[in-house]
């Protein structure tokens, strides 16, 4: 019967600079993706239909002959600005058009040339725009809730920005990861984000609580703080994975987005709790206090 | 012997989780709150009581802001005659904007300042043009974008009727505001309804008038309305009746008195009912200067044209027709009866949508029933591989079986809810239950990490333990809370059914399960059991 352990770390071997620097590279990385992205496409992250507008049919090919990606541009007046299949839905098509084009003749279009209309989303530019206000707003308010929340747990300036400070690694690290995966920002994954801010403190408040407020060394804390943190973070990634593979299989789209936003932050949330975070925690622990 | 007294928790979890089974499963303890009626399409066929939305039922949702301009802080005259003199001047003044299209309200309890709204596109500028040409203030009115709340009700209220009357059942219509109230927009949910369906039924106003076409002198025509939906008190099916012409599609109306009084008055006044007048219409063939027609229109497009009756010019001449008040309003078709039929018992939409400027959302119910189960699996198969884990790291029954009952009680209880209210579950829902799955079990494996780490030699030890882990739950409890509160409140898509079942489930997980599952924990571990 295999099992699963958490693995002891001797964290003595290495300095502070040396834990502290994988994560504020990759951190720094994702930064750059970010602002590279933003200097190329206008935007730090590519906007799904959601926040652009636009149009997207889903169509299910009838016949043969229109079972194929040239096939289902040729059945529109519109030009589709964009044509995948998905792959776990045989003769399935998403086309999508961009903002004006009318939703109801689309699908007629589509019907006539021998296609079912399997679903339709279509946003208006303005609806668009409002969205992304929206959803820009909520992530900021819930990050800046989450952060006077920490703040007032934990009373002190350096553990608590250590918190704050991995938090944002949780959430940027995830949207580069998501630009490179050619994941678009969407309804769903916004709400992938915003749990990744309240999932991904629980581990950096469990292990700061215990290496603050427990009795025993700072190393003995740290062990177990991470046997409990590790486990919780590695259940729920399992959790997170599977449901993003399952749902990649069924073919259910938002579930499958939300999975995988969450995977990329969870693992960064292990880097960052036992890097970023353990090794501000030491330092303060060890020198910041004394000064 | 167990105490109950101190096992409190775990009786009422017990007790919650058969509640909830019980809304789940009995049949008719469906929904407490909200008006959906138990034998609506989506609702049935399942062996549970849970709703589903349309991403899981399959149908059509359209969201849009209403045409319109609103002037606010305008003083109107408190006499109706004069009010209605200012509204004919406003709507003369625009161009395509008939009077119907300009509404005047004056202040109630819950407006502070008189109102003009009109329902076209028009820009401010040329609206502020027609307020000044009305002897209006334009100067001090503010003009904006978008209704008033009263119309937005009364869309709503018409739109409702109209579903409902078109058979669509398990129909919603709702207003979503954004917060700061800037933006209002009307939402349409019909259930196993197409694209173009729901379009027709939000984009026509279904405004009927009867129009006199009636001679001014010897060689032109004119047009008069002479009935509107406002003059009519009770409508018919719509029929076939035999007539002079054979079988005529006709909808049986009977007026309202002031309506039968001034339609008679109208008639005599332009000759109906001399001999000029009976039968004598030829629309739109005849020749001006002798044609006597009453045509019915709707959204001002022509549906059925006929001549004055016989009878019915002697029952008016007689003052029978003035008792009686019922008319017969004909068309050229038996489903525009049918349309006109609806469109009056609905009442006229004070102003249509405008669909380019929101969303609109479509699903094939034949996939969205695919969904149902997919999306059910999925959650199963993640909380399958949830036990796996925890299995895998404690390998002691005693931590890990409680473990995963506690959380899927969790769960179980969140449905029992949704069923009770009558929630509509969507996909994002289920990510929204998978969600609490996961934090869930990562709060269960910080109580059981603490309580754990020596043997627990009794009750008081183990109380001191169990309050240092509930200090970390309860600060992870806070930060998804207050992470996810932005959600409930912007209305930003499905997502605050996603935001509310999160926030949901971690108040039931704090307040009750984690607890719960200490006291078990406790049960099973403190040496003096």
């Amino acid at each position: 019967m295999p099992s699963f352990d958490v693995p002891e770390v001797d964290f003595t071997r290495y300095s502070n600079r040396q834990l502290a620097g994988v994560p504020l590279a990759v951190l720094a990385l994702a930064l750059l993706v970010l602002a590279a992205w933003y200097v190329l496409n206008g935007t730090p992250v590519s906007l799904g239909l959601e926040f652009t507008g636009g149009t997207e049919l889903t169509i299910h090919a009838t016949s043969a002959q229109a079972a194929s990606q040239d096939a289902v541009r040729q059945a529109f007046s519109t030009p589709a600005s964009a044509v995948r299949s998905i792959p776990s839905r045989p003769d399935t098509y998403v086309a999508t058009f961009s903002s004006g084009a009318d939703a109801s003749a689309l699908q007629s279009q589509a019907r006539s040339a021998g296609y079912e209309v399997v679903s339709t989303t279509s946003t208006s530019a303005t609806f668009g725009a409002q969205s992304q206000r929206f959803a820009l707003l909520g992530l900021l308010g819930s990050f800046v809730g989450m952060a006077i929340i920490v703040f007032v747990l934990f009373r002190t300036a350096v553990p608590s920005g250590a918190v704050v400070l991995s938090a944002f690694g949780d959430i940027a690290i995830p949207v580069a990861l998501m630009n490179v995966f050619g994941i678009e920002l969407s309804l769903g994954t916004v709400a992938a984000l915003l749990m990744l801010i309240g999932y991904s403190v629980d581990s950096d408040i469990l292990l700061t609580n215990h290496v603050l407020r427990r009795s025993g060394s700072f190393y003995e804390s740290v062990d177990r703080a991470m046997k409990t943190g590790v486990t919780m973070t590695v259940t729920s990634l399992v959790a997170m994975a599977v449901m993003a593979v399952v749902a990649y299989a069924f073919g259910i789209e938002l579930l499958t987005s939300i999975g995988l936003v969450l995977v990329f932050g969870l693992a960064t949330d292990l880097m960052n709790t036992y890097m970023l975070n353990l090794s501000l925690l030491r330092w303060y622990k060890f020198e910041g206090v004394s000064r | 012997m167990v105490d109950i007294r101190s096992n409190w928790r775990v009786v009422l979890l017990v007790v919650l989780v058969v509640g909830s089974l019980g809304a789940l499963f009995v049949p008719g303890a469906g929904p407490v709150v909200g008006s959906a009626p138990a034998d609506n399409a989506t609702a049935g066929g399942g062996p549970t009581n849970l709703q589903y939305g349309l991403q899981l039922s399959g149908g059509t949702r359209v969201r849009a802001p209403v045409v319109g301009l609103t002037a606010e802080n305008v003083t109107l005259p408190s006499d109706a005659s004069e009010r209605s003199t200012i509204a004919t001047t406003i709507a003369d003044d625009l161009d395509n904007v008939s009077s119907a299209d300009v509404r005047l309200r004056l202040a109630d309890s819950n407006t502070s300042a008189d109102t003009v709204e009109v329902f076209a596109n028009v820009t401010p500028t040329q609206f502020r043009g027609a307020l000044d040409a009305a002897g209006l203030d334009a100067d001090s009115a503010t003009v904006r974008q978008g209704v008033t709340a009263a119309t937005r009700d009364e869309i709503v209220e018409t739109l409702s009727n109209k579903v409902n009357s078109l058979g669509f059942s398990g129909a919603q219509v709702s207003v979503q505001s954004t917060v700061g109230g800037d933006a209002h927009y009307v939402v349409v949910e019909v259930p196993n309804a197409d694209l173009s369906e729901v379009r027709d039924l939000v984009n026509s106003r279904g405004q009927v008038a009867v129009l006199a076409y009636h001679p001014v002198n010897a060689s032109a025509q004119t047009n008069d309305t002479v009935l509107t939906n406002d003059d009519i008190r009770r409508v018919s099916d719509a029929r076939m009746q035999e007539g002079t012409f054979g079988s005529v599609p006709v909808v049986p109306i009977t007026l309202t008195e002031e309506g039968g009084a001034s339609f008679a008055e109208a008639m005599q006044r332009y000759g109906y009912t001399s001999s000029a007048g009976i039968s004598n219409c030829q629309y739109p063939n005849g020749t001006p200067g002798d044609e006597y027609c009453l045509i019915t229109t709707r959204d001002s497009e022509v549906v059925g044209t006929y001549g004055m009756g016989e009878t019915l010019a002697s029952s008016i001449e007689r003052g029978d027709f003035q008792t009686t008040n019922s008319f017969v309003l004909q068309t050229n078709s038996m489903s525009e009866a049918r349309q006109i039929a609806i469109d009056l018992r609905a009442g006229a939409l004070p102003a249509s949508l405008d669909i380019e400027s929101g969303d609109v959302y479509q699903i094939d119910a034949s996939l969205a029933e695919r969904f149902k189960p997919l999306s059910f699996l999925t959650g199963l198969i993640a909380a399958l591989a949830v036990s796996l884990v925890v299995y895998l790291r404690y390998g002691r029954a005693k931590i890990a079986v409680p473990m995963l009952v506690t959380a899927l009680s969790e769960v179980v209880i969140l449905l029992g809810f949704s069923s009770l209210a009558g929630l509509s579950l969507n996909l994002s829902h289920i990510a929204g239950f998978i969600a609490v799955i996961g934090t869930g079990v990562d709060d269960l494996v910080i109580i059981a990490d603490e309580v754990t780490t020596e043997a627990v030699s009794s009750d008081r030890v183990f109380q001191s333990r169990f309050r240092k882990a509930f200090w970390i739950i309860g600060g992870a409890a806070a930060t998804t809370i207050v992470a996810m509160s932005p959600l409930a409140v912007l209305s930003l898509g499905d997502l605050r059914g996603f935001a509310i079942v999160t926030i949901l489930g971690v108040l039931v997980g704090v307040l009750l399960t984690r607890p719960a599952y200490g006291d078990i924990l406790r049960y099973l571990l403190t040496d003096d059991n």
